[in-house]
């Protein structure tokens, strides 16, 4: 029976039951857990007719009687104890373990896979697709042995009892089977739908969060509930079609067996009734039906289940196929800051975010970036930092491609600053010490240059304050703060801002490039900015436009020669009369 | 109010009797449908049921007396009932399915409309993956209960009455023994079920953390790469997990510990009637007959029973999952909108007025002390000062992301709180600090919200922009209007985003715009564009700015010195960059 539910589709991932592949001793357990308190179950009518039987001759023991029985029945009991105890251990088990293979997989890749793949889809993977496996483990093989038992055992005994009477049964059993491979064709592509209307709550109801704010001041609620009802109504939808199926399912395969015990019922009627099958031999074998007909029931629920974990699995497998980033850099030597970009190009889709952009960066020297909004200057930045991989083009550390430095040694010598913050729900401690390398030395470095020490101070628990997710409960200048610190605890050969004074006042900005400068000294330093003064001393400026290098030069080389670059200080001329002041 | 679903004040923990009645009204519209299904499954029990009994009269009184046209008889009459039955199994799996579907649906919607009405202070106090568990998989397990066992539940305990009443009518005392491991299966149970819903609430909270922590992680992803920290990410996530592995494997044993018990009592039972049967027959009080039946029909009360142990442990489940879910529904938004009464306006020049305004987020230390401050009509306000000295916070009340502790803010002379949202919305933008887009295209970005350019053409929509003079923005995107924008991802970069929300809040033309580091990410020669279109807004439009960059501010006709929780006028432009260079400072 069990050999018509699995998918036969030569593109889908290999079977759900290839999950159990590395849980062969628990697979055993639970097939002998599966018949063992079956056999004894049967055992017990036994028992019971034997003592009415031998009341009726007079030699009744009652106390072996309730003894025996007694014992069967602890026995059952103690076996169906361990049966659910190992199937919910063994479903636990393979759930978490998938859980980790998942995470262990993601883990490994780029920043790039998890854009592609979305994170809610995989947020699915972990939670809603592992539960059907979870199910799937903890249910299907238990009832698949035993209904096989029971099965093949009550076929074996129609079949002896009354052959010809066994196969007018038997001709039922590929009616129910194709049944069966209709209905499991059809659920399957209906879960998988039904797994995608997941992942599409997931991102609504995330957005929706994420944007609380927002939606509190456009006063959109509105526009979120459209958005949450779409998603629902199809959840609804394919709910529906998947149920309509199912409760086809059950009915026509009751319907069916109900058919094969009439037809027993005349026939086998009769059969006795013409003299060719004796009253006892058709009895029994009315009872062997109606032993069968349980245990395909059971088949039509479990099917249900297959499917649902096939399709989870597919997803699953999806994920878990995908190549690992390749992590085969062998250098390990350490940087001093000489950064080559040759001919750099990316293209997104047709339009280019870079174009042939090529610049060089010697040690200890300061550059800056600048461009107006969309330049690509963060997408440059990405790119030397190894977190997006260039259509055309490379970038070279001390010469050598950066694809070719190991990771585990490569990032803990750069220090990276993003426009967004991000902070994790842990202590301060953990959020800016985001590196295994980190000292406590170079932390108070790092909190002291990001001028947080009287932050710090003025929190309840200091540096073992919780953060909440997101941050909610700090300013933007705070965080950017924190991010800064993050990045110089790591004592980075090489520190890259984006963009990290804009959220920050301008005496703290003074004050923490001033900091840089003394307890950092000798780092390379490549910073995007929107504004010039900060910059007007730096070794490099780059002028970013459209993917293109527009210009580049020091702050008095770009004055004489690049109107743009003049365009844009005139921009900020009128802040520079204050901010000279200082 | 504390918003934090986890904390234990919040924790609904309903006895079973309690959450059945909270949960009655999502059923109450279901009436009809539960009568029906009731119906069918009582009818499709019923000819389980008989069934067996006419196919053993059959074989007793036609086949036994080799009587043939009796089989053909009663053979056509047990068709019918199969067909009957083909019918009614159909039905009640379908109408409960359904109503377990519509009960699904109804119930994430209505979470769903909670979470909308909740003040932004409820965002800041809970996990985004956990709200998410809740929505979709607590949800699920009340599904889960209504469409598979509910029916079953009803089927069970209609055949178990049945045969209990077969039972102590054959003969009362024996029919009285044969239940009695029943009663005990009864206090069993009552006594256990606390600790299953337990349990699995315990699990289904390690569930929601685990999901709130790989949400986290993943949307933090490209800091864990930057930082080589693929093991915290790694380290953490194995925490919960290992957290929701152990948790699942107690709600596994607990839910799991009915049927063997069931089972065990069930088989009790038959032993208690075997040996108590035998001793009636002996002092000839019953007979060896009656004994062979009665065994029977105990299986036929057991069954059921030994099904309704496994039906229990998943009523437990779906409670536990309803707990959690009506822990967000029990939430009450604190920032209602007061009944506005006329006598209540004030005359009033200003726009908007703080008075002896104090704020704390929860129970954090007080960050705003008695402010007082009053805007003008028309005119344009700076807000300057230290980072975490409080502008945020300041322009939060404004907007009314936030109530204040103390005090009271006034707008056109009316209590802030006397606005409905779509009045106070459409007086008051705000541009966040963080830009925040949803996954579509730039067009549906700037019309979010807004209704009134809702049917606009695309080249309608530019005319409009034009007209605003924010066409020029729009050159910043590929695809102009149609380009789309992923919420995740670099895709689009800050600037660009704050540009979006720019032009989306302009278009929304309210009476008071505030605009918190709005433009920080964007070059000075565009910023300088944005200005102009500031300036260009209608005259009455009052416009408060948050900003870093001097020359974002240099145009304020008053400027406001925010530290340290308070705020203080500035005078003029030198005094400000005074106050901001060399003042006093805590953050």
């Amino acid at each position: 029976m069990s050999r018509t539910q699995k998918p036969k589709d030569p593109n889908a991932a290999p079977s759900v039951f290839t999950v159990l592949g590395p849980y062969r001793s628990f697979v055993i357990w639970l097939i002998v857990l599966g018949i063992l308190p079956n056999i004894l179950t049967l055992f017990l009518p036994k028992i019971i007719s034997a003592g009415v039987d031998a009341y009726v001759k007079g030699d009744l023991n009652l106390p072996l009687l309730a003894l025996e029985f007694g014992l069967s029945t602890l026995g059952i009991f103690v076996l169906s104890s361990i049966q659910s105890a190992v199937q919910v251990y063994a479903s636990e088990k393979v759930g978490r373990d998938l859980r980790s293979k998942l995470v262990q997989k993601i883990s490994h890749q780029g920043y790039r896979f998890i854009e592609e793949k979305n994170p809610s889809k995989l947020l699915t993977n972990i939670t809603s697709d592992i539960d059907s496996i979870k199910m799937f483990v903890s249910l299907v093989i238990v009832s698949l042995v035993s209904s096989a038992v029971i099965i093949v055992g009550a076929t074996i005994l129609l079949l002896m009892t009354n052959w010809r009477l066994a196969l007018v049964v038997l001709t039922l059993i590929p009616l129910i089977g194709a049944t069966f491979f209709f209905i499991f064709k059809q659920v399957r592509t209906l879960f998988t739908e039904s797994r995608e209307i997941i992942d599409w709550l997931n991102k609504v109801i995330n957005e929706s969060i994420l944007g609380a704010a927002l939606i509190r001041v456009l006063h959109s609620g509105n526009v979120e509930h459209e958005k949450f009802t779409q998603a629902n109504s199809q959840a609804r939808m394919v709910g529906i079609r998947i149920l309509k199926l199912f409760s086809l399912m059950i009915p026509i395969i009751t319907f069916v067996s109900s058919m094969a015990t009439l037809a027993v019922l005349t026939l086998g009627g009769y059969f006795v009734v013409n003299g060719t099958m004796s009253i006892g031999s058709f009895t029994a074998f009315m009872s062997y039906i109606v032993l069968l007909i349980f245990p395909i029931l059971i088949l039509g629920f479990m099917s249900n289940i297959i499917a649902q974990a096939s399709a989870s699995y597919a997803r699953i497998y999806e994920t878990l196929r995908a190549s690992d980033e390749v992590d085969v850099g062998r250098i390990t030597e350490s940087l001093h800051g000489k950064i080559e970009v040759k001919d750099l190009t990316m293209l997104y889709g047709e339009k280019y975010a870079l174009k042939d952009v090529s610049l060089e960066i010697a040690p200890g020297t300061k550059t800056a970036i600048i461009g107006p909004t969309a330049a690509g200057k963060t997408q440059l930045l990405n790119v030397m930092a190894g977190l997006a991989t260039p259509t055309f083009g490379e970038v070279l550390y001390e010469g050598h491609p950066l694809s070719s430095y190991a990771h585990a040694s490569f990032y803990p010598q750069i220090g990276l600053v993003f426009q967004d913050s991000v902070l994790f729900q842990t202590t301060m401690r953990e959020n800016i010490a985001f590196s295994t390398t980190v000292t406590d030395e170079s932390l108070e470095k790092a909190i002291e240059t990001a001028e947080l020490t009287d932050f710090l101070l003025s929190l309840p628990h200091g540096l073992d304050t919780i953060v909440s997710e997101r941050g909610t409960s700090l300013s933007g200048g705070q965080k950017q703060r924190l991010m800064l610190a993050r990045a110089l605890a790591l004592n980075p050969k090489i520190l890259f801002l984006d963009d990290f004074t804009a959220r920050v006042d301008a005496q703290t900005e003074h004050k923490i490039l001033a900091n840089i400068e003394k307890n950092y000294p000798g780092m390379t330093l490549i910073s995007i900015t929107q504004k010039i003064a900060p910059i007007e001393q730096y070794d490099q400026i780059i002028l970013l436009m459209e993917g293109e290098i527009l210009a580049r030069g020091t702050h008095k080389a770009l004055m004489h020669a690049s109107p743009e670059y003049v365009q844009i200080f005139d921009s900020q001329r009128s802040t520079n009369v204050y901010e000279l002041r200082t | 109010m504390n918003y934090e679903l986890n904390a234990e004040q919040n924790k609904k923990k309903l006895s079973t009797l309690a959450g059945v009645r909270s949960l009655w009204p999502y059923l109450a519209d279901e009436r009809g449908i539960l009568l029906f299904a009731a119906l069918a499954t009582i009818a499709n029990s019923a000819i389980n049921l008989s069934a067996p009994l006419l196919i053993a009269h059959v074989v007793d009184t036609y086949i036994v007396a080799k009587q043939f046209h009796g089989v053909l008889l009663y053979a056509g009459i047990l068709l019918v009932l199969y067909i009957v039955g083909l019918f009614t199994s159909y039905a009640q799996t379908r109408l409960m399915g359904g109503m377990g579907q519509r009960v699904l649906f109804n119930l994430r919607t209505k979470i769903f409309s909670k979470l909308q009405e909740l003040p932004v202070a409820f965002f800041n106090a809970n996990k985004a993956g956990d709200l998410i568990s809740r929505i979709n998989n607590d949800t699920d397990q009340l599904n889960q209960f209504f469409s598979r066992t509910l029916v079953q539940f009803i089927g069970s305990i209609v055949i178990m009455i049945g045969s209990g009443i077969f039972l102590l009518s054959i003969h009362l005392k024996l029919g009285a023994a044969a239940l009695a491991p029943a009663l005990g299966l009864l206090i069993f149970t009552q006594l256990i079920s606390p600790w299953v819903k337990r349990s699995n609430a315990v699990s289904l909270t390690a569930t929601g953390g685990l999901s709130a922590e790989v949400s986290e992680s993943l949307e933090n992803f490209k800091v864990v790469v930057a930082f080589n920290r693929r093991d915290f990410f790694r380290k953490r996530f194995e925490v919960a997990n290992d957290e929701n592995y152990k948790t699942a494997m107690k709600a596994g044993i607990a839910n799991n510990i009915f049927t063997p018990i069931y089972g065990f009592f069930a088989n009790l039972a038959q032993l208690i009637v075997l040996a108590y049967g035998v001793y009636l027959i002996s002092i000839g009080s019953f007979t060896l007959g009656l004994l062979v039946g009665f065994l029977s029909y105990i299986a036929s009360f057991y069954n059921p029973l030994r099904q309704l142990a496994s039906l229990w442990s998943s009523f437990q489940v779906a409670l536990a999952g309803w707990d959690r879910v009506s822990a967000i529904l029990q939430m009450d938004n604190n920032m209602v909108v007061l009944p506005y009464a006329l006598e209540h306006a004030r005359e009033s020049k200003a726009l908007l007025e703080f008075k002896d305004v104090s704020f704390r987020y929860t129970e954090d230390k007080e960050v705003l002390h008695h402010i007082n401050l009053t805007l003008e009509k028309g005119k344009t306000y700076a807000l300057v000062g230290p980072t975490g000295g409080g502008k945020t916070t300041t322009a939060s009340l404004m907007a009314r992301l936030y109530d204040p502790t103390d005090g009271a803010i006034f707008f056109e002379g009316r209590d802030i709180r006397t606005f409905d949202s779509v009045e106070r919305t459409q007086k008051i933008g705000f541009i966040l600090q963080e830009p925040i887009l949803f996954s579509g295209t730039v067009r549906e970005n700037i019309l979010y919200g807004n209704d009134s350019y809702k049917d606009f053409s695309n080249e309608d929509l530019i005319k409009v922009l034009h007209d605003a003079e924010l066409e020029s923005l729009l050159v910043r995107f590929d695809g102009g209007l149609e380009a789309k924008v992923a919420t995740s991802g670099d895709s689009l970069s800050l600037g660009q985003k704050q540009l979006i929300a720019f032009m989306r809040a302009v278009l929304r033309n309210p009476e008071l715009l505030i605009l918190d580091e709005a433009t920080a990410n964007i070059d000075t020669v565009t910023e300088q564009l944005l200005e102009d279109i500031l300036k260009k807004l209608p005259k009455e439009t009052t416009r408060v700015i948050i900003a870093h960059r001097l020359n974002t501010i240099e145009n304020a006709d008053e400027i406001f010195f925010v530290n340290n929780g308070e705020v203080s006028l500035a005078g003029s432009m030198e005094h400000a960059v005074d106050m901001l260079l060399h003042g006093k400072r805590e953050s």
